[in-house]
């Protein structure tokens, strides 16, 4: 047994992102009935208010880190990996691709996101940040300078997505205490297990925050 | 000449912040997995989805046609046989990622599926005899090991008091952030270079050398191939060597003529990216009534996967304690990925396998455990002590007792520890410790390092090192700029490529104990280098100058200081160079001695709150004791043993690989249901470091995982009065125990 796409169930249901990438799919195998995209397109009702869009390549504006970047991805590209596949924009990473992990936070309108489970042409029009923009000319955000302080990364591969998180979650809430900062970090996971020395970097943050406030 | 570490030290001993600190939280080091190249290609893998099967036929033509293709490269070929689910098939190249994926579902193969085990109480109950062949035998369940102590017999029919136990760890996975996998490329000299996501920099491109000349015919010697290792995403042991899909990524790019990326999906990470052997066994240990522990019996069994190799560290049964003992082990092979090296291997293991029985023991004696564990600790061996006075053998109970005592006093343990299960309220508050030890030696092959002095002052220290997370980049900076009278940021590093010198793979804990005395070495020799050409022209003599304060070199006979940049403006268009080279051979000689030493111990108290209504466990607070000899940087070295105690906290309560009995495969490939803690999850965790500089330096990477469940499971076994015998310990078991208990809670 298996799907349109030769896959086992087991294969299907492995990954959400497949799941995307699946719908992406799908869309690809009935436009490629109605011969041509501009044809499917043609053909669709008018009241549709949704346009397909593939399987080629499309052309895609993104704002990231404050530059216009333009690039061509199939419509079933993530963000994430329109930004480290076509883009280079490395500081995010991929470890789950699933939503579960956190490593591909980047911050969407000023929100943390998966950008595992969004996808790059959902991102057009959007602000998208990633952990490169936390430094500027050699200057380190607070954020990341508390993490390179208290020595709260090892590997750091899933370093830039708590750096985000927290980012996005003191950009929120200022003030916010660091039971609060945690929970907005609950999304995140680390192996290397720096948990530690990301809780001395919070006290500090917080208590900083406090002060300025 | 003998080498030693300065009397007094600068830097060494004090907390250094990471120097790839911003770059690496910032998002701007590029790892591995972050490398693209010019013409890039994407490849992924073709796996088995049955634990036991043949192929039938196996026809490529179609995928090969798909959109984008420029590679295949077959694994395996029809009429060979699969060993386990997510065994490697094929690769498969194409210009997006995209098209790589498309492209391998085209793949047409038929299999015949073939029976399979991957559950050891499986094997033990009929042995199907499912594996690949050793020796022409197939067997699940291999012919078990074992031995006894001649005192064994005497202790255990003298002993007072007898206890027994049953006690596991399953397989758990290394579960790396960044996956395997690398990104080949060759020159048009015929060269390869690779990116790899490796332990072993030095050691992987040595091996994809070796295997390219040897199947190609090719003039490829070692330093035609590079290997690049500047950042690290987890290795924990599981990454030595190119590996499958190495290979495979450089076979790819040589056909499609094009760089290509390889890195492992989540689930093949998991899978197939390296695991842990599971041990379970059943302990039987004896005593006499005021506590002294006569003999101890195990027979456990665990599983390898396909490997062959033990699940224990069979000769170090019991652990730690030195008990008149009969041991037996049985290797169980089952159609699962090959175990690969984990954190401390077959330690964690070995420490379930005593430390829990020793908790039983005391809670049936009366005795609170600590006091038990100070009465049954090996004794310091006075004749290893005479060879090797800074040794553990020598310094065992000195070692083991002084940090019981930090560890109790850090925990409050004489406060909080009360006897097993004798707290009132649904919610119950038990404290536990646990003991550990391992090597942490230089390496047995040769590390070097190079440290070469330019005369703008600018200072470059070289050498083929990776740097897993642990901080050995900061540690080369830090020990050269101690010896030239710099701050660590000033040194230029020239760091985890092949090319730049003999390394050794980080296992063992013993990449700082073999590349910080390289460093000195090489740093020494740079400095007196330095030293022998500019002193003609300062019109000194080079035994007068010194390394002096705030970075200035003082000639002494004169009494003159010089700046840094003054002095080695008198190089010239000269350099000023050193070399220098650490090995465990070096670390023995008697002149070297106390430069770099071997054996650790370590203890770990863990507080938990167990609910009785749901079973769920709350650990509190850890208080993890360490020696390492003389620590270099307090700073990451801590980092070091809470990020063990982590992992191990992570092993107590949430991980373990889920086999399915019916399809072979692994129910949990992902990062939902294969469990590791967030934050939130974290106790408060007090790190002490036991600093005995005099012992030189020891590796810490491994030790400070090996005790942790222990710590844990001992304190669940405090707080209910029941023992929860098998890790993780998950709401499941701690109410099934609390069942066996008699419900009373």
């Amino acid at each position: 047994m298996s799907d349109t796409q030769g896959r086992t169930p087991l294969e299907a249901a492995l990954s959400r992102r497949d799941f995307l990438r699946t719908t992406g799919a799908a869309a690809a195998a009935t436009a490629a009935l109605a011969e041509t995209p501009a044809a499917f397109a043609e053909a669709a009702p008018a009241n549709l208010s949704v346009k397909g869009m593939g399987p080629q390549p499309i052309k895609l504006t993104l704002d990231v880190n404050d530059a216009s970047v333009t690039t061509a991805v199939e419509p079933r590209v993530t963000l994430l990996d329109a930004l480290r596949n076509y883009l280079d924009v490395t500081g995010c990473k991929r470890v789950c691709d699933r939503g579960t992990c956190g490593a591909c936070t980047v911050m969407v309108d000023g929100k943390p996101i998966y950008s595992c489970t969004m996808l790059a042409v959902e991102a057009e029009g959007k602000k998208i940040k990633t952990a490169e923009s936390l430094i500027d000319g050699g200057k380190l955000d607070a954020v990341p300078a508390a993490f390179v302080k208290y020595d709260a990364q090892q590997c750091g591969f899933c370093t830039p997505g708590f750096v985000v998180a927290m980012r996005a979650a003191f950009d929120k809430n200022p003030r916010a205490t660091p039971a609060e900062i945690e929970e907005a970090l609950s999304g995140n996971i680390c192996r290397c297990g720096t948990y530690q020395q990301m809780r001395d970097a919070i006290a500090e943050l917080c208590n900083k925050q406090k002060k300025g406030g | 000449m003998a080498t030693s570490w300065p009397k007094k030290r600068r830097l060494i001993g004090t907390k250094i912040q990471r120097l790839d600190g911003p770059v690496k939280a910032t998002g701007k080091a590029k790892y591995s997995y972050d490398i693209n190249r010019p013409g890039m290609l994407h490849a992924v893998l073709l796996r088995c989805p049955h634990a036991h099967a043949k192929i039938k036929s196996l026809d490529a033509a179609d995928a090969e046609k798909m959109p984008g293709v420029k590679a295949i490269y077959a694994i395996k070929k029809a009429g060979e046989e699969l060993y386990w689910a997510g065994e490697e098939i094929l690769g498969l190249a194409a210009d997006t990622e995209e098209h790589a994926l498309d492209a391998v579902r085209a793949v047409k193969i038929e299999y015949e599926v073939l029976p399979h085990i991957v559950k050891e109480e499986d094997a033990l109950k009929e042995d199907r005899k499912t594996v690949s062949p050793v020796g022409g035998k197939r067997d699940n369940v291999l012919a078990a090991k074992d031995a006894a102590d001649d005192a064994f017999d005497k202790g255990m029919t003298d002993a007072a008091v007898k206890v027994e136990g049953s006690y596991g760890v399953p397989v758990v996975c290394h579960q790396c952030l960044e996956s395997h996998g690398l990104v080949a490329e060759w020159g048009e000299d015929g060269g390869l270079t690779v990116w790899a996501s490796t332990q072993a920099v030095w050691g992987t491109a040595v091996e994809l050398a070796r295997y390219f000349a040897g199947k190609y015919k090719i003039d490829l010697p070692a330093e035609k191939v590079k290997c690049i290792t500047h950042y690290m995403g987890g290795g924990f042991g599981s990454k030595f060597g190119p590996d499958i899909q190495g290979l495979v990524a450089a076979e790819l790019a040589r056909t499609a003529k094009a760089p290509v990326k390889l890195m492992l999906d989540r689930a093949s990470e998991i899978v197939a990216g390296g695991n842990r052997p599971s041990a379970y066994g059943k302990v039987r240990i004896g005593a006499t009534k005021d506590g002294k522990i006569t003999a101890y019996e195990v027979d456990c069994y665990g599983t390898p996967g396909v490997g062959v190799t033990d699940t224990v560290t069979f000769n170090a049964l019991p652990y730690v304690y030195p008990i008149a003992y009969k041991r037996k082990h049985t290797r169980i092979r089952t159609n699962a990925a090959m175990q690969r090296a984990m954190r401390a291997p077959n330690h964690p293991q070995n420490c379930t396998l005593t430390e829990f029985i020793l908790d039983d023991l005391a809670a049936k004696l009366g005795m609170d455990p600590l006091q038990l564990r100070l009465k049954n600790l090996p004794q310091n061996d006075a004749e290893k002590a005479k060879i090797a006075p800074h040794s553990l053998d020598a310094l065992k109970n000195t070692i083991y007792t002084r940090e019981i005592e930090i560890a109790a006093a850090l925990s409050k343990w004489k406060e909080k520890w009360h006897p097993p299960g004798k707290t009132d309220g649904v919610v119950k508050h038990g404290i536990g410790m646990a003991l550990h030890t391992w090597g942490g030696q230089a390496s047995p092959q040769s590390n070097e390092c190079t440290v070469t002095i330019h005369a703008d002052g600018s200072v470059v220290a070289r050498t083929s090192t990776q740097d897993l997370g642990t901080g050995q980049r900061t540690v080369t900076a830090l020990v050269t700029a101690e010896i030239l009278g710099l701050e660590p940021g000033q040194i230029t590093l020239e760091f985890g490529e092949s090319t730049f010198g003999a390394s050794t793979g980080s296992g063992g804990s013993t990449t700082i104990p073999s590349q910080s005395p390289a460093t000195l070495r090489a740093a020494t020799a740079a400095r007196d280098d330095l030293f022998a050409k500019v002193a003609p022209k300062l019109d000194a003599k080079p035994e007068d100058l010194i390394v002096g304060v705030e970075g200035k070199i003082l000639d002494k006979a004169k009494n003159k200081p010089w700046t840094w940049k003054e002095i080695c403006a008198r190089l010239d268009k000269e350099q000023a160079k050193g070399t220098g080279f650490w090995n465990y051979g070096e670390s023995i000689k008697p002149d070297n001695r106390d430069v770099s030493s071997s054996g650790v111990g370590g203890v770990q108290i863990a507080e938990v709150l167990v609910d009785t209504e749901t079973g769920v466990v709350r650990c509190t607070r850890i208080v993890a004791v360490q020696d390492c000899g003389m620590v270099v940087n307090p700073l990451t070295c801590e980092s070091q043993v809470a990020g063990g105690v982590i992992m191990g906290l992570n092993y107590a309560l949430f991980e373990e690989r889920i086999m399915d009995r019916a399809t072979g495969r692994m129910v949990n490939p992902d990062m939902e249901f294969y469990k590791l803690g967030g934050i939130e999850d974290m106790p408060q965790i007090v790190v002490h470091l036991h600093d005995m500089p005099e012992r030189g330096v020891i590796g810490v990477g491994e030790p400070p995982v090996i005790s942790t469940h222990a710590a844990i499971g001992n304190a669940i076994f405090n707080a209910i009065g029941a023992r929860v015998g098998q890790t993780p310990f998950t709401p499941e078991r701690v109410l099934a125990a609390l069942a066996a208990k008699g419900g009373k809670r």
